[in-house]
């Protein structure tokens, strides 16, 4: 298994590995380093199986699994695959299609590496039979994806993994702490020592932090482009894509950091702002959950 | 789809399926883990009169994130003396113990102290918060406590409401208390003359009640992200028993100041039982400031309190805890000041005295309602971690005014001397 590495800090210890490509840590108030320890270790592996189960990476994986069943009834999922794929469904109708786990197949001609390469409308539009929740023959527990088709967790995994494994860390210790994995993070209590948790958060436009958020039991979530994206000729186009157009979405904000009650449905709020491009705003203020923009 | 419809609930019950997997294991888990207990023991003392040992456990239960319940039992157990409110004399003095039967004697220019203050009170509290949405919280509790000659029954209710983002919380709330004196002795008659031991005292009836109700209403800003501000205004209602059934009033002579001699052969001097209205309404002014300053938090708060009996105070209390990494150190300082009862006299003259039984006149000696000012000032140690405890030592220093109105004999006694306190509190996380 991978190292994790711990240190005490001013309040207490934090715990810190990589996984999902993202550094990963888990701060917790307790002078016992032996219980920092073995939560940080909760965490770790938590989000280590989480990876390994749902990356579109591997060949070993559920999705690949999936995608490479696409005859007779399809694949039968587990219990928590079959939890994920009706959270997916769940939020694609509440979204009205915009947020879609199909849609990672448009990484085939977006490739958000800071280039100039910029598909062509048709390219894009080749791509949409194959872009849809409402193709998949989702039958609990088992799933069938028309050839081609991807799905992708990318969306919420990170998130679902927080929660994860702040419930399986909270089971043993009810000492306040707070699992951050690269920048989607959740709390289980205020912490005692201080009055919230303080988290800055990046600025796109230069070193400067943008902001400090104080958060008590809750979680934090931002989603933006800052780090991804192409640009040609002046415009940028940011890494979130429409799947009912198969192109970026113009106008999204450049970041949109969401509070929530959980990582998951901070992160659902987040993204799909982006989603909304020039309507992030009034889609935030509609929802009633604490939130930061950065255009 | 161009209007925004708010999703958040169809989005919680979408989470809620995904996350509540493994809920109903977690939440047994989570029972069992999340009882937090507190111990905390406080030693008291005032030199030569009181000595205190109050031990405490709370246990507070996370329920959820944000809800939560919290149980205190505490034990409080009393010894020593307490200020009777008569004066002192020049010459020796017998008392009769407040059950009738027994007596006491005060030496020669000493403060006249009942020593037979004795008593233990258990305490139980009980404080259950929860959310009731997403920015109001509710915060409902009850107390208990009894004493061998007073019980006591206490509700309360509370709501905060959050606005502004989280930056401003509203804060109303009331609370009811049922109170209940069962005096040593039985209810003295108001004014009523101390007899001689194992006479008949004159006595009121047995026991007597009181009824309070409080009412508070507050805001708290958060101004940055290091500092808050907290107003707070209460109001509260108190109808019933108020008077100290152990307090007494002396009876000078008019002309030379003395003590009058009620019974010369035991060296029993006259003296009254108080009296005090049965209505007080106070109201409060509470202002807090709070800020951190770069990992410190300095806390600064100021309270006005005015009343129907005339007492005003000002409390000033200064903390500021210096965070030392694994631990914090924290000086304190309050300063406290309050202008006397409408009726609080240092003795009563003979032909003045009102007679047993005008429940319509009101005296009291009771230090506590004099003109006084009270600093004390102390230090908190405390460690961090999952295992916090912290201890304190503070001193209260108590200095009055004299009563007005001192002649002759009483020009020699001191009748308001300081009262000074320690304290040793310690707690720990178990």
């Amino acid at each position: 298994m991978q190292p994790i590495e711990l240190a005490a800090t001013q309040y207490g210890h934090r715990a810190t590995f990589s996984a999902m490509a993202n550094p990963c840590e888990l701060l917790v108030e307790t002078d016992d380093a032996a219980l920092a320890r073995h939560l940080g270790e909760i965490v770790a592996a938590e989000a280590w199986r989480i990876e390994q189960k749902f990356s579109r990476y591997r060949d070993d994986s559920v999705i690949a699994a999936i995608q490479h069943t696409t005859a007779g009834n399809g694949y039968e999922v587990d219990s928590e695959t079959a939890s994920l794929l009706n959270f997916a469904g769940s939020v694609f109708t509440i979204s009205n299609g915009l947020f879609d786990i199909t849609s990672g197949v448009l990484r085939k001609i977006w490739k958000f590496d800071r280039s100039t390469n910029i598909p062509t409308r048709k390219q894009a539009k080749a791509l949409l039979p194959l872009i849809g929740w409402d193709k998949v023959e989702w039958q609990e527990p088992f799933i069938r994806l028309r050839p081609g088709m991807e799905l992708d967790f990318g969306g919420f995994g990170k998130e679902y993994a927080v929660d994860r494994a702040l419930q399986l860390a909270e089971a043993v210790s009810g000492t306040p702490m707070l699992v951050n994995f690269g920048g989607d993070m959740r709390a289980n209590r205020a912490p005692t020592m201080r009055d919230s948790w303080d988290v800055g958060i990046e600025s796109v436009s230069n070193s400067l932090p943008a902001g400090v958020v104080h958060f008590r039991a809750e979680a934090l979530v931002s989603s933006g482009d800052s780090r991804n994206y192409l640009e040609k000729n002046g415009v940028r186009y940011p890494h979130i894509l429409n799947p009912h157009t198969a192109w970026p979405v113009m106008g999204a904000p450049h970041a949109v950091t969401v509070l929530g009650p959980t990582c998951i449905e901070a992160g659902f709020i987040a993204t799909l702002a982006l989603l909304k491009g020039r309507a992030a705003e009034s889609f935030l203020a509609s929802q009633g959950f604490q939130h930061h923009v950065q255009r | 789809m161009n209007k925004n419809i708010k999703i958040t609930t169809a989005l919680s019950a979408a989470a809620s399926a995904l996350l509540g997997v493994d809920a109903s294991l977690a939440q047994e888990t989570q029972a069992i883990g999340t009882w937090d207990f507190k111990m905390a023991a406080l030693y008291y003392t005032e030199p030569d009169r009181v000595d205190a040992i109050e031990p405490a456990i709370s246990a507070r239960r996370q329920i959820d994130t944000d809800e939560s319940l919290t149980l205190k039992l505490t034990l409080d157990s009393l010894t020593g003396a307490s200020a009777s409110g008569a004066v002192p004399s020049s010459d020796v003095q017998t008392y009769t113990r407040p059950s009738g039967s027994g007596s006491y004697t005060i030496g020669a220019n000493e403060t006249p102290l009942d020593d037979t203050f004795l008593d233990t009170r258990v305490a139980l509290n009980a404080n259950w918060e929860r959310p009731l949405g997403r920015l109001l919280t509710m915060n409902l509790g009850a107390n208990i406590s009894k004493e061998y000659d007073y019980t006591s029954l206490g509700v309360n209710a509370l709501l905060s409401r959050d606005f502004n983002k989280r930056n401003t919380t509203v804060t109303a709330g009331i609370s009811a208390a049922f109170d209940d004196i069962d005096p040593e002795g039985g209810v003295p008659v108001a004014f009523g003359v101390m007899r001689p031991a194992e006479e008949e005292q004159p006595r009121a009836g047995s026991s007597d009640d009181k009824t309070t109700a409080d009412f508070l209403m507050g805001v708290t800003q958060v101004i940055d992200a290091n500092s808050l501000f907290q107003l707070n205004y209460s109001f509260s209602q108190a109808d019933g028993y108020q008077t100290d059934p152990y307090k007494v009033l002396s009876v000078i002579d008019a002309s030379t100041g003395s003590l009058i001699i009620e019974d010369a052969a035991i060296g029993l001097p006259r003296v009254v039982a108080e009296n005090r209205p049965d209505e007080r309404t106070k109201h409060g002014l509470y202002g807090q400031y709070k800020r951190n300053i770069g990992g410190d938090v300095l806390d600064l708060s100021y309270r006005f309190m005015t009343d129907d009996w005339g007492i005003d105070s000002h409390t000033v209390d200064v903390k500021y805890r210096w965070d030392l990494g694994s631990g914090y150190l924290q000086p304190h300082i309050r300063y406290y000041q309050q202008s006397a009862a409408d009726f609080y006299r240092g003795f009563l003259l003979d032909g003045q005295t009102p007679v047993a039984g005008d429940i319509s006149s009101f005296a009291s000696a009771d230090y506590r309602l004099g003109d006084f000012t009270g600093v004390t000032t102390g230090l908190e140690y405390g460690r961090k971690g999952s295992q916090p405890w912290s201890i304190a030592i503070e001193y209260y220093l108590q200095s009055g005014d004299e009563p007005d109105g001192k002649f002759g004999a009483l020009n020699d006694q001191e009748l308001y001397p300081d009262v000074d306190a320690l304290m040793f509190r310690i707690i720990y996380d178990i």
